[in-house]
């Protein structure tokens, strides 16, 4: 394969950090020293290592001493090359420079590992149709969730009565009513306890490409996890960082820490109260522009965005027609808004037509009155199915109907699309036509908090009106400023034109940038640079927007090409094949600690979010993958590598249809992903 | 007659016959010799059990049979429509606008919220090219703009990026994250504490978590906004005591103690929900008044330190330094960072971690704001001269504010949150002092609103104030009106402007401020008196 040079190659000019310039003071370009440096390492890891006998490719894989840099060679650190988690198992060449470590954002420089997440237009949109498994799995798995609550309860029904100290936080003790009962507890004591090894494991580091476990052991089953004081490095699949933006180096990282060292890190009370710096009108105009809507509001958590504007849009008399897997983040605003709900079957269109034309027609209940507003609440991107909302078919109903639309993008925005805005963008839908557009900056642009987008009026009104203006605390300029530089690197800089030798020129030179195009088609542009703050350092990878192009484009490959080996391997998944949220249906609840424990022990360690009920339906027990530009193609076979020897210890392969064995799927890659349609 | 026997000879030969088929059918059904011994011994026990199990069977056919989400449909309030009807009904329906354009009022109040160029701290700079001293931010300790924060972020910058970039269930808990709840919980003497990425979704949250349908909350009348919501969302039975009324509280508490044996209701969760310092109006609970009835009464006691945390107390630990009570507070205000807190026994900070809303549905907090709060927290406990330069500072603009005619503060003396309402002359418009002499008739602990509200003017006060406001800010002090949500909030609060006091001013500069409010104060409410 001839090596191109890599799209985010070094320019010499800009002073970022490589890991290979931090190991020595001469950048080690060439594989012969970068390969002479890594035997170094090994050497006198093994000089220094615990386990003389072992070498390092036996070693117990990656575990990590706990000294002070993480993501950068260090000199007394035992590390293992040949997980590939920390440097590439591949070494690059020497017209491959790459400025990311590769422990945070992966080095691949392949193009043909590429691919433009889109949807293809005049085909009507359809998810995999969902496979229901065999009924002995279902039947197996009804079984064991009875066996597991027959268990508890008769565990309960003795502890209560030998062991009564236990339970004494469950049982009204002196004159208190016990703070929890054991009814709504039982499932978190009797059920999640047994697997709580696999949720809530302590972490540090940048939580990019790989992430560095805390190890931890439990003596009394799962009660108190004791840290061992040791860490792994493990394949991180599971953080929502799609386009990889969890970086600690890089120019994100550059023009945070400059906003540190001249704004600090508070932003001083709420919005409406003296918390508003210019940083935050700056963020807000450029959320705007790069979803081309009016205007935009940001709000300091994401969670909060949606439990706090809600309430402002609907009111008593109103309707949310509310789809039925939706964030719990909508259930809790809507519930606050004392607005009527009504929900639909998951993404079922028909069942959407069919509810707006009955509540339409009986108008509120009893009074038969006509609903003030009806708004449509759906996500773009459902976190834990990786299903899409059917956009075509809702902005023909909405035409029809004339409801208002909320379209939640926590998750798809950034990580869907040509250029990365998001759902509508993926199919082609102009987001003007779109009510509210709503979105978190903590998946894609590795920060924290939310936006609103929409029409000037609105968010204008959202602005008084929400909750979040006046009591919350505003976003703060770190924050602001990684919304700001990581959202540039996809849109790209328009410089300002050098010199205009008059004005005449400058005007005349601005008309050619924007030819007249209807004000709906244009494509939402690049971010001039009078709307930057001054102060912010700016890359050429930036500024040509080449940067955010290559992270989109990685991770709809990686995405594609997941979903689709998945398939090709047997597995029951959900989902859209474009969606870089990848659910692989477990069943029992038993597989999923089994599952998440044997990819967390591998020779490569990866990380896995496995999830259950109430998340999930009863016995839709699944495994969820993340995906991010920030995975090479190698990382991906390694997860189905890990998923095809897995899966066939736990019988997991149950879907039908044409299956190919893991080293094809591996080889024919690029194939699979460009297939219009799988068999 | 005879004819007649026969025929009915007739018809009992041919039911007898179509029984005995149907019998030997029904036993070739594996199983079913059991359900028929079942059902023939439970009819010899008792005959009425048989009826009551058909019953029983028929509802659960109903039942199931039932499509659970259009249930609308079977009930008499549906009115059956054809097609074409619905279509003209469709085309008939005309929403409203999802929302309603701003009034040029409003306008003008989004127009006049001050905006920071720079750092915000002390002497920010606002966009205007004004460097304004600022009494309007939260940053009582000072720490906004401090530099050994500063670089403790950078270093975590570095190290960990910005974001979580998952919840804290799917590895976004961080040696951070655990470090700063460890942080809080020794700072504040509690076994343990759960930190939420935004201070306003913290109570709102941590309310639902432990209270639910059918528990009892007596919270005060004057609970800020966020409490608001949390009660709203936990669907508890809530009862009200008047604002700051401890003898109101007694009195509350002993009537639903009443009323629970009277009715011989099973023993429930109770708690009372208040604040350390009030948003509203910064006045302080008497928390030792608090205890002692929330122990007399055997309650549980949530408190809301959202201001007092970091602003009260020697070293700023607020109001708690007891047990089992589980405090929630906010990072952003006391800290200069962004988040919130709630500190109590380790059963309560490990029930939020699955139930807390909040906690669970969101992103945990990005790594360098949790340093950030660490940090604070080490220069709070390290350096408690900044508590005790907060409060000279507090004091001097107290001396000078409390003694001006026109100026009505409700808030403690030691509240750094100072709140300034408008002092009618008593003749023109009654004020809370004219309404406590009828204090005699109780409020209703089941209705929010108080026997006597205090009557305002709301839009008339607003207007002035933000004269007030606007004359200060000509005058280089940055102070702002308590901004509420009017008509969201459950009982009008009564307008005023907030002074928040930071130890980042000297005493001289806090004296100086103090004076160009009050004479903004004088020259715009004095005039119309």
């Amino acid at each position: 394969m001839p090596s191109r040079p890599s799209p985010i190659a070094l320019n010499p000019a800009s002073p970022s950090q490589s890991i290979f310039k931090k190991k020595s003071s001469t950048a080690m370009s060439t594989a012969a020293s970068y390969l002479s440096a890594v035997s170094e390492a090994d050497a006198r890891a093994r000089k220094h290592g615990g386990t003389p006998a072992s070498t390092p490719a036996l070693s117990m894989s990656s575990s990590v001493t706990s000294s002070s840099e993480d993501t950068v060679l260090h000199d007394d650190g035992h590390l293992d090359f040949t997980d590939g988690l920390s440097f590439p198992r591949k070494p690059p060449t020497s017209e491959q420079v790459f400025t990311t470590v590769h422990a945070e954002f992966g080095h691949c420089a392949n193009e043909d590992y590429r691919y433009t997440s889109q949807h293809r237009k005049g085909v009507p949109y359809k998810s995999i149709p969902e496979q229901d498994p065999p009924y002995y799995i279902l039947l197996t798995t009804y079984l064991s969730y009875l066996l597991v609550i027959c268990l508890g309860h008769l565990r309960d029904f003795v502890g209560k009565r030998f062991r009564a100290v236990n339970y004494r936080h469950l049982l009204p003790w002196n004159g208190y009513a016990p703070l929890n009962s054991d009814f709504d507890s039982f499932y978190t004591r009797r059920l999640k306890l047994r697997i709580d090894d696999c949720f809530s494991h302590p972490v540090t580091g940048v939580p990019g490409r790989t992430i560095l476990l805390l190890d931890r052991y439990s003596p009394d089953y799962n009660k108190t996890m004791i840290p061992t004081g040791t860490r792994t490095r493990a394949l991180n699949i599971s953080s929502y960082n799609y386009l990889g933006f969890a970086q600690g180096s890089g120019p994100c990282a550059d023009a945070v820490e400059r906003c540190i060292e001249r704004y600090g890190v508070a932003s001083g009370g709420t919005r409406l109260q003296g918390g508003t710096l210019d940083l935050h009108l700056q963020a807000e105009a450029l959320v705007a522009r790069f979803l081309g809507t009016e205007d935009a509001l940001i709000s300091s958590m994401g969670f909060a965005t949606n439990s706090t504007i809600i309430p402002a849009l609907v009111s008593k008399g109103c309707l949310v027609i509310s789809d039925e897997l939706n964030h719990a983040s909508i259930r809790f605003g809507v519930r606050l808004s004392g607005a009527n709900v009504r929900m639909f079957k998951h993404n079922d269109m028909n069942a959407l037509e069919d509810l707006l034309r009955e509540v339409i027609s009986q108008g509120q209940p009893k009074t038969h009155r006509p609903w003030k507003k009806i708004l449509l609440i759906v996500e773009g991107l459902y976190s834990m199915e990786g299903t899409l909302a059917n956009l075509p078919v809702i902005m023909e109903l909405k035409k029809k109907y004339k409801f208002y639309l909320f379209i939640d993008e926590a998750h798809s925005i950034g990580a869907l699309g040509p250029r990365g805005r998001g759902v509508t963008d993926y199919f082609g839908i102009d987001r003007r036509q779109v009510d509210i557009l709503m979105g978190t900056f903590t998946k894609s642009f590795g920060a924290a908090g939310g936006y609103i987008a929409g029409s000037k009026t609105i968010i204008d009104r959202l602005r008084l009106q929400g909750h979040s203006g006046v009591y919350t605390e505003a976003m703060t300029p770190p924050v602001l400023t990684q919304v700001i530089a990581s959202m540039v690197s996809i849109m790209g800089i328009t410089l300002p034109a050098e010199k205009p030798s008059s004005p005449s020129l400058a005007l005349l030179r601005s008309s050619e940038n924007t030819p007249v195009i209807p004000e709906s088609e244009v494509i939402p542009g690049t971010a001039p640079a009078s709307a930057l703050p001054s102060w912010m350092p700016l890359s050429p990878s930036m500024i040509d927007g080449s940067d955010g192009r290559m992270r989109l484009r990685r991770l709809a490959f990686n995405a594609r090409y997941l979903n689709r080996g998945l398939r090709k391997l047997g597995f029951i998944t959900y989902g859209n094949d474009d969606s870089p949220v990848v659910p692989l249906l477990l069943f029992h609840p038993g597989k999923m600690a089994v599952f998440s424990r044997m990819m967390r022990t591998r020779a490569t360690p990866i990380v896995v979010v496995v999830v259950a009920y109430p998340a999930t339906p009863l016995v839709t027990s699944r495994v969820r993958f993340c995906l991010s530009a920030a995975h090479t193609k190698e990382d991906v076979d390694e997860v189905l590598r890990a998923c095809d020897e897995i899966g066939d210890l736990l019988d997991l392969k149950q879907a039908s249809g044409e299956r190919w064995p893991v080293e094809e799927i591996i080889k024919r890659a690029v194939e699979l992903v460009h297939m219009p349609e799988i068999p | 007659m005879n004819s007649s026997s026969q025929s009915l000879e007739l018809f009992f030969d041919f039911l007898s016959r179509s029984y005995t088929t149907l019998e030997t059918n029904f036993y070739k059904i594996p199983g079913s010799a059991v359900l028929a011994r079942y059902v023939r011994s439970s009819h010899q026990n008792d005959p009425g059990r048989t009826l009551l199990e058909i019953i029983l069977i028929i509802f659960a056919i109903r039942t199931l049979l039932q499509s659970r989400t259009r249930g609308d449909q079977s009930g008499k309030h549906f009115i059956q429509f054809d097609e074409k009807e619905i279509d003209e009904l469709v085309d008939e329906w005309a929403p409203e606008p999802l929302a309603q354009p701003l009034t040029p009022e409003e306008q003008a109040e989004l127009a006049s919220v001050p905006v920071i160029v720079g750092p915000t701290g002390p002497k920010p700079k606002l966009s205007s090219g004004k460097t304004v001293t600022n009494l309007a931010s939260y940053n009582f300790t000072g720490l906004a703009g401090n530099e050994d924060i500063k670089a403790a972020a950078v270093e975590t910058l570095r190290k960990y990026g910005l974001g979580s970039c998952g919840p804290p269930g799917f590895y976004g808990t961080q040696d951070v994250h655990i470090q700063l709840e460890q942080d809080i919980a020794d700072f504040l003497g509690t076994e343990a504490a759960i930190l939420y990425s935004q201070a306003f979704s913290t109570i709102s949250s941590v309310i639902p978590a432990f209270c639910k349908r059918g528990d009892i909350i007596v919270a005060d009348r004057g609970v800020n906004f966020a409490i608001q919501k949390g009660l709203q969302i936990s669907r508890s039975t809530v009862r009200w005591y008047d604002h700051n009324d401890m003898e109101s509280l007694e009195h509350v508490l002993e009537s639903v103690e009443k009323e629970r044996r009277k009715r011989k209701g099973p023993l429930t969760r109770r708690f009372i929900v208040t604040e350390g310092i009030f948003d509203h109006d910064g006045a302080m609970s008497d928390l030792p008044k608090l205890v002692e009835l929330k122990k007399k009464y055997k309650y549980r006691l949530i408190l809301d330190e959202s201001v007092s945390f970091g602003s009260v107390g020697r070293t700023g630990r607020g109001l708690t330094e007891l047990y089992n009570v589980p405090a929630s507070g906010s990072v952003a205000n006391g800290l200069s960072s962004c988040g919130g807190f709630c500190a109590g026994s380790s059963i309560v900070v490990n029930h939020q971690r699955i139930n807390g809303t909040s906690f669970v549905f969101s992103a945990a907090m990005p790594a360098l704001l949790t340093v950030a709060a660490s940090e604070g927290i080490n220069i709070l406990r390290n350096t408690p001269s900044i508590l005790s330069t907060l409060q000279e500072n507090v004091r001097a603009v107290r001396a000078i504010l409390d003694r001006v005619d026109c100026i009505h503060i409700p808030s403690h003396p030691a509240s750094a949150v100072i709140h300034l309402q408008i002092r009618w002359p008593t003749l023109q418009v009654p004020t809370h002092t004219t309404s406590s002499p009828s204090k005699l008739s109780k409020s209703n602990p089941l209705s929010v609103k108080p026997r006597d509200p205090p009557q305002f003017n709301v839009e008339l006060e607003e207007k002035l104030l933000q004269d007030v406001v606007d004359e200060a800010l000509a005058q280089g002090v940055m102070i702002t009106r308590a901004k509420r949500l009017r008509g969201q909030e459950l009982i009008e609060v009564r307008p005023s402007i907030r002074l928040a006091i930071t130890a980042a001013l000297s005493r001289k500069e806090c004296e100086k401020a103090a004076n160009v409010v009050k004479s903004a104060f004088v020259k715009v409410i004095g005039k119309r008196r």
